[in-house]
């Protein structure tokens, strides 16, 4: 768990980079700090592996304060992605993964059996790439042997400063299902930086709205989204909050709220399974594919139809009935 | 790219038949000629050009790599702005010139010379170790320090290999420059193929001449060539590669 409690960050004695931020990362958490170009979001992060000083405040890493750990060897117990990658092009890729392992002092073998199980999980072949240089594999190569070289040695904190940064949308996309499949399998306590709301909405268990060293919101992302706390987070979230929020929700939530409507075969209809993307099926009906999308359970059984009024019924509950509550806490 | 190779191609074949022709001038005229009568005083003035040569260079290379790391040293930074400048106009003053300095000083003899020469050999070398840990990305950087890596770590594991060819290049101009300033020192007694070379040019006497600066050219050259050779052995593959697709 990660603890930050009162942290500032001031430079030359004026510049509030980080203005009094108190919040909890749980264990297996997947947390993104989120806000517009000089929010303090990257300073917040690299506070945490001791890149940047604490002016004011303290870190607690799993009960310790920062203050307290030798920072080498906690900066070895912590993965960290940086957006340019940061692979050393005197290296090979093997060397690259394996550094951190290596200043371990983890034996040949077992450094080995570690990298064919890291390129295995990152999707790429580990005799392919072992003996090949950063300046050989293309930049979604280059950032997914970022992501296996922060989780060489296993740690449980992941420090991640905009590894998807630079990459064209398809790639970006493309790493961001893959990233999210492999903190499926791996479940490590990630501090995420990023400017983009849809990519912290997609991945972000929880969201750390930041602007001017402060934190705007700390909330899940469906908050955050149907219940912005100011003016601030409603403007960065977006006017089309409402429609990003429904990449949140899958039919099976709609279901639990709102229910469905018994199926009906006469009309023009398509089947969809319960675990889609209410994005996804509101594009479908907004697109004419169907007048009603017939739902399916995972072992193929038939539990009822949906249309176009379900989703607005589904949204007015959890949007508006939700908002209420935070009005009556702003009087 | 093939105009250019080409173009180097014809360079290299206009080089080649201009040596031959020189030499087969060289030889038919007994150009050589001292070389062979009096091998005695050419591998004797051939010691002292390599002595002072490998003394001056090897110093020249052993303080001035360190210096340039210790420069580089964020402690050190602001004095490494001084460095850089004191090495970029130590570098315009003409080689002679050092050399009429360093006698002042010291007056005639081998040692005079060898301080030159070591002087002349130290700013080239600097200033490419310098330029060379700076050009290192400060990105490789902060990504080894975040994941634990020790300042000296990263400057044996990150800095010095990503800088290998700068340096190395440095270390190659250094020593080319030092054979060739070498033949200078026989104006402050230091002896070398200078001996002939200014005895050929006093008594206008083509064969001295030749004798003393055609050896200096070649041993130019071979170190020129040796150092290639150490770049390609000592730069890290991954470094060469990156370097080949680039250009």
């Amino acid at each position: 768990m990660i603890q930050f409690n009162d942290v500032s960050k001031i430079y030359n004695g004026s510049v509030k980079a980080v203005d009094n931020v108190s919040f909890d990362v749980q264990d297996g958490e997947f947390v993104i700090l989120v806000g517009p170009s000089g929010c303090g979001k990257t300073t917040l992060l690299r506070m945490v592996n001791q890149l940047e000083d604490i002016t004011d405040g303290e870190i607690i890493l799993n009960g310790k304060s920062l203050k307290e750990l030798n920072k080498i060897e906690m900066r070895r117990k912590i993965g960290y992605v940086i957006q340019s990658n940061g692979l050393f092009p005197n290296m090979s890729i093997e060397k690259n993964v394996m550094i951190v392992p290596d200043l371990l002092g983890w034996d040949r073998k077992k450094r080995q059996d570690r990298f064919n199980h890291l390129m295995e999980l990152i999707g790429l072949h580990p005799d392919e790439f072992r003996k090949r240089y950063p300046h050989e594999l293309s930049g979604g190569q280059q950032q997914r042997i970022g992501v296996a070289r922060a989780l060489a040695a296993d740690p449980p904190v992941m420090l991640m400063d905009e590894p998807f940064g630079a990459l064209d949308p398809i790639i970006r996309n493309r790493l961001q299902e893959e990233f999210l499949q492999i903190q499926k399998e791996v479940n490590k306590t990630i501090l995420f930086v990023s400017h983009d709301i849809d990519e912290a909405v997609k991945m972000g268990d929880k969201i750390a709205l930041l602007r001017d060293g402060q934190i705007m919101q700390y909330d899940r992302p469906a908050e955050i989204l149907n219940h912005p706390k100011n003016d601030f987070v409603s403007e960065f979230v977006g006017q089309d909050r409402v429609l990003k929020s429904t990449s949140l929700y899958s039919v099976k939530d709609l279901e639990q709220t709102v229910g469905l409507s018994p199926h009906d075969d006469s009309a023009r209809i398509k089947t969809i399974k319960e675990n889609t993307s209410l994005r996804i099926i509101l594009s479908m009906l907004l697109n004419q594919e169907a007048d009603h999308l017939v739902v399916e359970d995972s072992h193929g059984n038939k539990k009822g139809s949906l249309t176009l009024d379900h989703i607005e019924k589904f949204l007015q509950v959890e949007v508006r009935e939700k908002n209420d509550g935070v009005s009556l806490q702003h009087e | 790219m093939n105009r250019n190779k080409l173009i180097s191609l014809i360079v290299k074949i206009i080089f080649w038949v201009g040596l031959i022709v020189f030499f087969s001038w060289a030889f038919s005229n007994d150009m050589f000629l001292p070389i062979f009568e009096e091998p005695g005083a050419f591998f004797n003035l051939l010691g002292e050009h390599l002595i002072l040569v490998l003394i001056s260079g090897s110093l020249a290379i052993l303080t001035s790599i360190p210096l340039g790391i210790f420069l580089t040293r964020p402690r050190f930074r602001k004095v490494e702005f001084f460095a850089v400048n004191i090495a970029n106009l130590g570098q315009t003053i003409p080689s002679l010139a050092i050399l009429a300095l360093v006698m002042g000083f010291m007056g005639i003899g081998m040692e005079a010379a060898l301080v030159a020469l070591f002087a002349y050999s130290v700013l080239p070398i600097l200033q490419n170790t310098i330029a060379g840990i700076n050009s290192v990305d400060e990105d490789k950087k902060d990504a080894a320090r975040g994941m634990g890596l020790t300042n000296t770590q990263i400057l044996w594991r990150i800095e010095l290999p990503n800088a290998a060819y700068s340096i190395i290049a440095g270390v190659r101009t250094a020593l080319v420059m030092n054979i060739g300033t070498a033949a200078l020192a026989y104006l402050i007694g230091g002896g070398g193929f200078g001996v002939w070379i200014f005895t050929g040019i006093q008594l206008f006497d083509n064969a001295y001449l030749i004798s003393g600066a055609v050896p200096v050219s070649m041993l130019a050259i071979a170190v020129d060539y040796l150092f290639r050779g150490m770049q390609f052995v000592l730069v890290p593959k991954g470094l060469r590669l990156a370097r080949q697709a680039v250009s």
